[in-house]
């Protein structure tokens, strides 16, 4: 296993690398599809520049960014291009273990279910090659390859969220507390990620989810004790590096309100250009409550796989926060091989490939069109991004049945016939 | 002149040739004293630019208004050439007209400011904040003809006559744009840095005009509106045959008393203030004379309405002063000194441009790094185990 991963990291490398040194760099590094205001690395260097002529670097409306990445990056910015790719491949090696838990997962289930279904459990041999496909998915996704030439610090929130992953799995609520709020502390959606990683230490505590057990209760509150108090300290800590609070309605505040207005591959920045200012705040809680809505019923029907959750919400989370790049993207499609074993269940995979390829050839072309062209306008660009990300949606509602599916298979067996003994078929309604 | 006169006369009753020598002097001492008082006023030619700003049958008059002025202002000498007439509409030949190519200002059509020989230079939808801000700088493009551009040069006294529709601190274009008080007192500015006129005389008939002055705060110019702010410009009259107003109040009065006014007027500026009182006007017309340098009382109403050339007669040739002076030889010397100049930076460029390693760095504080690391060891030793500690220490 170890000698095709670390062919894997060289490649990977080696087009990082050879990306890094060519002129595509820069141009890269502006599309916006691959960054956002949120995670510019111009913005980083403007800010830190504006740090070095004694200015606040929240000021104004240049840098977005936490305290935290401050601090890294006033040791690190001559040093980025290695910064970035050492998290990256930090990143894929956690998620390389992670898989690997993954799997002692199934082989508890594999008594539970009865016989014909047994085709559906994967074997250990099957799931062998599993970390390395989802290494590879990772490094070897363009989307990954572009978000990490152009800089964007999204692939550290990314190396963040795969530690949280890690340290959930291997089962140290701690260490997941922590890394959780510090992937909140960077962006504020990943404070969804509580429930699953709450369900997950509770099925392997063996604490029943149930609404009346004290034991229930008394997990929740210590590991939102543990989270919320390493979340205040790393606020105050912030407040300490700067010494002032500008920077929670800038890096917050700006999640929270959006209001640059660059296009981006989400949904946000078209519908608040066009919109009237007094139902703009009405529609900002619309949109951000819609991230954080899914959570719940998504944990009441999957409690107890919380794992899928986990990478349903981190899906959710990519498609609707306010400033989505590829590189949020890139982060949930890495997971995918986890569930290769839900491929004989999904039904719209070769409609959502083929869309997902040809928006993303078609971003930087209607956006010639629209901007340097003239002869398109904004609803091209919107459209296509509306198309990506309902080719989002429908992949992750396709994984959703499809587990789902599978669910069912397992407790009523593979082939499922009618009361009469003829062959029957499910639907979904 | 009489001085003049009378020595001419005794110049050719003395048949005395050294008396002639002694008189010619003095006349020619005399002509170097009023050769003073000839350029006294400090003008050397005048501008007129007039400008209507509104469109529709029903503001007609705004376009009478304008045409009154240039009525006046071409009855007193300046010619069409120094005269530029923006008007937004056409009223003489608006099909509403019920007597065409005819503008009038008063009821009962006694006065037709609309003649044969209007010349407007910019007409319709050509009348905009832009043209008129571009005619007012200079800033024009090269295509443009003579006619569409105000040629005025630091000698020139300039009147600016606007009406239209206008607010605090605003005027209407068209019904589609405005110009904000603040625009026009930058685009004197510009006028005055550029040297574009000597004086300037601004004239404002529009509803609150007062508020379109407030703002100059360029050198000689002064500023007459026809109401405060807070106040309205109203009409004079309707006219039931025509079927709209014809004139406003303030330019109705202004115009009466242009009307009296010819090129050999010594009327002032002071008896321009108080046309058209309270009484009249029903509003209170304001005017601003801070911001010019001679006293109002001394400047005559042909300085800005007229195009009054001072011609003075004389018979005998005038010895002008050779004004080339040489300049001293400097002596050559085996270095020459020469001043170098240079321009100030605007910016600290070498302090924001690092050449040499930075001299102010931003190191995060202390409390900070060590509140951050005390965390982090805390974390590692609580997950991995007291039993490190002793590999430390």
């Amino acid at each position: 296993m170890a000698a095709p991963l670390t062919l894997l990291l060289i490649v990977a490398v080696t087009i990082r690398a050879a990306l890094f040194r060519s002129s595509l760099a820069e141009l890269i590094a502006e599309r916006v599809e691959v960054v956002s205001p949120i995670t510019a690395w111009k913005r980083v260097v403007e800010g830190l520049a504006l740090l070095d002529l004694g200015v606040s670097p929240y000021s104004g409306d240049v840098f977005h960014e936490t305290p935290l990445i401050i601090y890294m990056f006033h040791f690190l910015v001559d040093y980025a291009e290695i910064t970035f790719m050492v998290s990256l491949n930090k990143n894929i090696i956690l998620k390389h273990f992670v898989v690997e838990f993954r799997k002692q997962k199934f082989a508890l289930e594999a008594d539970r279910y009865p016989m014909d279904s047994l085709e559906l459990i994967r074997s250990p041999k099957e799931m062998y090659y599993i970390p390395l496909k989802v290494a590879m998915f990772y490094l070897l996704n363009p989307f990954t390859i572009l978000s990490c030439v152009a800089k964007s610090t999204c692939g550290l929130n990314n190396a963040v969220l795969a530690l949280f992953f890690l340290s959930t799995i291997k089962g140290n609520v701690l260490l997941s507390a922590i890394f959780l709020c510090l992937a909140t502390y960077q962006s504020i959606y990943p404070i969804t990620l509580c429930a699953p990683a709450m369900l997950y230490f509770m099925q392997r505590q063996y604490i029943p989810v149930n609404f009346r057990r004290v034991s229930f209760w008394w997990f929740i509150v210590q590991y939102l004790f543990m989270y919320l108090g390493s979340l205040f300290v790393l606020i105050c800590l912030s407040f300490f590096l700067l010494g002032s609070w500008d920077y929670l309605p800038s890096v917050y505040g700006f999640i929270l309100s959006v209001p640059d207005l660059t296009p981006n591959i989400g949904l946000f920045w078209y519908f608040f250009a066009e919109m009237f200012e007094h139902f703009r705040l009405f529609f900002l809680c619309v949109f951000q409550i819609n991230v954080f809505f899914y959570t719940i019923p998504l944990s009441i029907k999957l409690k107890e796989h919380p794992v899928f959750l986990m990478f349903m919400q981190l899906a959710v989370i990519s498609i609707f926060k306010s400033y989505p790049t590829v590189g949020d993207v890139a982060l949930y499609l890495a997971f995918l091989p986890v569930w290769s074993h839900l491929h004989r269940f999904l039904r719209n995979i070769f409609l959502v490939s083929c869309v997902l390829l040809a928006c993303s050839v078609l971003f930087p072309v209607l956006w010639h069109l629209w901007i340097y062209a003239g002869s398109a306008n904004s609803n091209f660009y919107y459209a296509i991004t509306l198309l990506f990300n309902v080719a989002q949606i429908l992949l992750v509602s396709d994984y959703f049945y499809a587990f789902l599916r599978r669910e069912h298979h397992l407790t009523n067996g593979l082939y499922l016939k009618r009361k009469d003994g003829s062959e029957a078929t499910l639907i979904l309604k | 002149m009489l001085a003049l006169l009378m020595l001419n006369i005794l110049a050719y009753m003395t048949p005395n040739p050294d008396k002639t020598q002694i008189i010619i002097h003095l006349l020619s001492v005399i002509s170097q004293n009023s050769a003073g008082q000839f350029f006294s006023s400090g003008h050397t030619n005048n501008w007129a630019v007039l400008v209507c700003t509104s469109r529709f049958w029903f503001n007609y008059r705004h376009v009478a208004n304008t045409l009154s002025v240039y009525r006046s202002v071409k009855r007193l000498g300046i010619p069409d050439s120094h005269i530029v007439l923006m008007l937004a509409d056409d009223m003489a030949c608006n099909h509403r007209n019920p007597k065409p190519a005819t503008v009038f200002s008063h009821k009962n059509m006694e006065l037709n400011v609309y003649g044969d020989d209007v010349e407007v230079d910019y007409r319709g939808y050509e009348v905009t904040v832009e043209n008129f801000l571009r005619v007012l700088t200079g800033r024009l493009p090269p295509s443009t003809p003579r006619s569409k551009r105000l040629l005025s040069d630091d000698r020139s006294n300039i009147l600016i006559y606007l009406t239209g529709h206008g607010g605090n601190g605003f005027l209407k274009f068209q019904d589609s744009e405005e110009i904000s008080n603040v625009e026009l007192a930058d685009a004197f500015e510009q006028m005055w840095q550029k040297r574009r006129y000597n004086e300037l005389l601004f004239i404002i008939d529009t509803c609150q005009g007062a508020s379109m002055y407030e703002r100059f705060y360029s050198p000689n110019i002064m500023a007459l509106a026809s109401s405060q702010v807070g106040e309205d410009s109203l009409s004079h009259q309707p006219d039931l045959a025509i079927g709209v107003h014809l004139m406003d109040r303030y330019t109705f009065y202004m115009l009466e008393f242009l009307e009296d006014i010819h090129p050999a007027s010594k009327t002032n500026m002071n008896d321009l203030f108080k046309v058209c009182p309270k009484s009249q006007c029903v509003s209170t017309p304001g005017h601003r004379t801070d911001l010019f340098l001679r006293d109002p009382g001394s400047v005559l109403i042909t300085d800005f309405f007229g195009s009054v050339r001072k011609v003075e007669l004389t018979m005998d040739a005038i010895n002008l002063t050779d004004p080339i002076k040489q300049m001293e030889e400097n002596p050559v010397n085996g270095e020459e000194q020469k001043e170098v100049y240079s321009y100030a930076d605007q910016l600290p460029v070498s302090e924001i441009i690092h050449q040499k390693p930075k001299q102010k760095d931003w190191h995060p504080p202390d409390g900070f790094i060590l509140g951050l690391w005390t965390l982090i060891l805390l974390v590692f030793f609580k997950t991995y185990g007291i039993k490190h500690l002793k590999h430390i220490f």
